[in-house]
């Protein structure tokens, strides 16, 4: 799933640069600019590199803002998440610690954070509507957001073409 | 894609159990272990706990699930209490009990540390927490075990269903299941009604109070039976030996029988005295357990709504949803919202009620204690006990 969202990715991507040469060769209307802004915007979200544990947590990172989500890999296994315990917004979080819980199929999973640092956000949708995690795990089923202190933790995480060779040669 | 082809591979190989693997495969290497035949080197203990208090037994479960290392020795761990009430992780007690009846006659309330719905214990119920490392975290391996000791000792035939409650005449619940997974270990563990006191399980899970809005889990009513009415030879003793032995005999990650050769290899049986000295730590564990903060401030946020009528001097009655809003355990917002039908250019939508007990913990009382409250201050009020239907739980 996770290698057909990066082909799509690449693919809307090749779209845009061809309509932005276009755009300067005709010097076209105002219409298509404003789509073409607004497909940057969407692509560059999707293009935000994610990073993976080998628990299978993601983070984006912008700045000193890491953005964390459980793969697609984790919400399969897990079922249907029915109630999603996030970390509270200003608490300290330590790198794999127990920050929170995914309740699905009578289990309570425990949530680990990939990163330490402060608890700036949490996905408040995801607190009413937990089944965006099975829906959507890696756009609307993010779960919170942390100010990072230590950098140095990302060094240990896999990129998408690593975590998809770490899926296959880790047989489940 | 390449998930859809592991499925395959346990279909072929496996293809009773294949249901367990897609959910016990979150970060499973299962699959590497067992070519190298593992189950060789993991031995079982068959643990029994002496206490029948809850919170001890509770507090017992989360310190191995703590403190023990799993990764060569397999627990079973058999432990039962007296008359209380088990909620799950992420669930509101004052949706799941009747909290007046469970006080009069003294059962307890805990929240555990799994997830899933609410159940009773008493004596003549046997809780089973299975421990394993979480890549080995296995619940219909577990069930398995029970229902293969059920059949083999007495003959009765009971089935594992989908939601993996034990299940006997293809309706009847004896056994329910919960887990928690976290790192490294996990746990999964049921209860199995052997001589349940039925009458109070109805009365203590009755549902009373009403109006309650929130995503907490909610729990699924089924139809229960006990072991000795199925069998009247079934007895508590006999079970646990019928069980514990099931265990030690089965291979640690396939459902093979090895026989005596294997319950040699075991452990075997043990009783456990659930004591600070033995468990360092174990009071601080069970203490948290019994507190406030965790049985009742730990519950999801959540709205109640009660309807009232407030007569006004001009004799007219107006009609008001009177609205707490809770959040870990505490009253952060007292409101008086008109219902959307009834909402006229003379009232706000919003009226804040200020009273004291704004920042106070919430109980089943504390409803009434703030209509009162709010009947001092205007002139008479009569109560209604209708609930405004579009107010009632909100179920998943």
């Amino acid at each position: 799933m996770a290698k057909v969202i990066v082909q799509m990715t690449k693919y809307t991507a090749r779209t845009f640069s061809r309509t932005s040469r276009e755009c300067l060769f005709n010097f076209s209307a105002p219409k298509v600019s404003l789509h073409f802004s607004r497909s940057i915007a969407n692509s560059r979200s999707l293009n935000a590199e994610r990073f993976y544990t080998e628990k299978h947590e993601w983070i984006t990172i912008e700045g000193n803002i890491g953005i964390i989500g459980i793969s697609n890999y984790a919400q399969e296994a897990l079922g249907d998440v029915v109630y999603a315990q996030l970390p509270d917004v200003g608490s300290e979080i330590e790198k794999e610690a127990e920050c929170g819980a995914l309740e699905s199929v009578k289990a309570a999973s425990e949530l680990y954070s990939p990163v330490s640092g402060k608890v700036i956000e949490k996905n408040e949708e995801v607190e009413k509507i937990p089944s965006l995690i099975n829906t959507s795990c890696y756009e609307k089923g993010w779960l919170f957001k942390v100010e990072l202190n230590k950098f140095d933790e990302l060094k240990g995480l896999m990129n998408e073409e690593a975590y998809n060779e770490f899926l296959k040669s880790d047989p489940a | 894609m390449s998930l859809i082809n592991r499925f395959m591979i346990v279909v072929k190989r496996k293809p009773r159990y294949n249901n367990f693997y897609r959910v016990s495969s979150y970060s499973s290497s299962s699959f590497n272990e067992k070519q190298n035949n593992p189950n060789d080197s993991i031995t079982k203990s068959v643990f029994i706990s002496q206490s029948t208090d809850i919170f001890t037994n509770l507090a017992l479960e989360d310190w191995f699930y703590k403190n023990q290392d799993f990764t060569n020795h397999h627990v079973l761990l058999l432990w039962r209490n007296n008359p209380c009430i088990v909620i799950g992780r992420h669930q509101n007690p004052w949706i799941e009990h009747n909290t007046q009846l469970a006080e009069k006659r003294g059962i307890v309330l805990v929240r555990r540390n799994s997830g899933g719905g609410t159940v009773y214990h008493d004596r003549g119920n046997l809780n089973l927490s299975f421990f394993t490392p979480r890549e080995r975290y296995n619940r219909k391996y577990n069930l398995e075990i029970i229902t293969r000791a059920l059949y083999r000792e007495w003959g009765v035939d009971a089935e594992v269903n989908k939601r993996d409650d034990i299940v006997v005449e293809e309706k009847y619940k004896i056994s329910g299941t919960a887990a928690k997974l976290g790192r490294p270990n996990a746990y999964h563990h049921c209860t199995l009604l052997v001589n349940v006191n039925k009458t109070a399980l109805n009365l203590s899970l009755e549902k009373k109070e009403n109006g309650i809005e929130t995503n907490a889990t909610t729990s699924t009513r089924s139809p229960i039976k006990n072991l000795v009415d199925i069998n009247s030879h079934i007895q508590m003793d006999k079970l646990i030996t019928a069980i514990g032995w099931e265990y030690l005999r089965t291979k640690a990650l396939v459902l093979e029988d090895g026989g005596q050769d294997l319950i040699q290899r075991q452990k075997g049986f043990q009783y456990i005295n659930p004591t600070e000295d033995w468990f360092p730590g174990l009071d601080k564990l069970i203490s948290e357990f019994r507190s406030w903060e965790w049985n009742y401030g730990k519950t999801p946020k959540f709205m109640v709504t009660r309807v009232v009528d407030v007569p006004t001097e001009d004799n007219k009655i107006h009609r008001f949803n009177l609205v707490l809003e809770i959040e870990n355990g505490i009253i952060e917002e007292i409101k008086m919202k008109l219902p959307a039908d009834l909402a006229s250019r003379d009232f706000n939508e919003d009226v804040s009620v200020i009273t004291n007990l704004r920042g106070s913990r919430y109980d089943h009382e504390v409803m009434e204690n703030i209509i009162t409250a709010i009947g001092c201050k205007t002139v008479t009020l009569n109560t209604s006990q209708t609930v405004d239907k579009s107010n009632m739980i909100a179920t998943q």
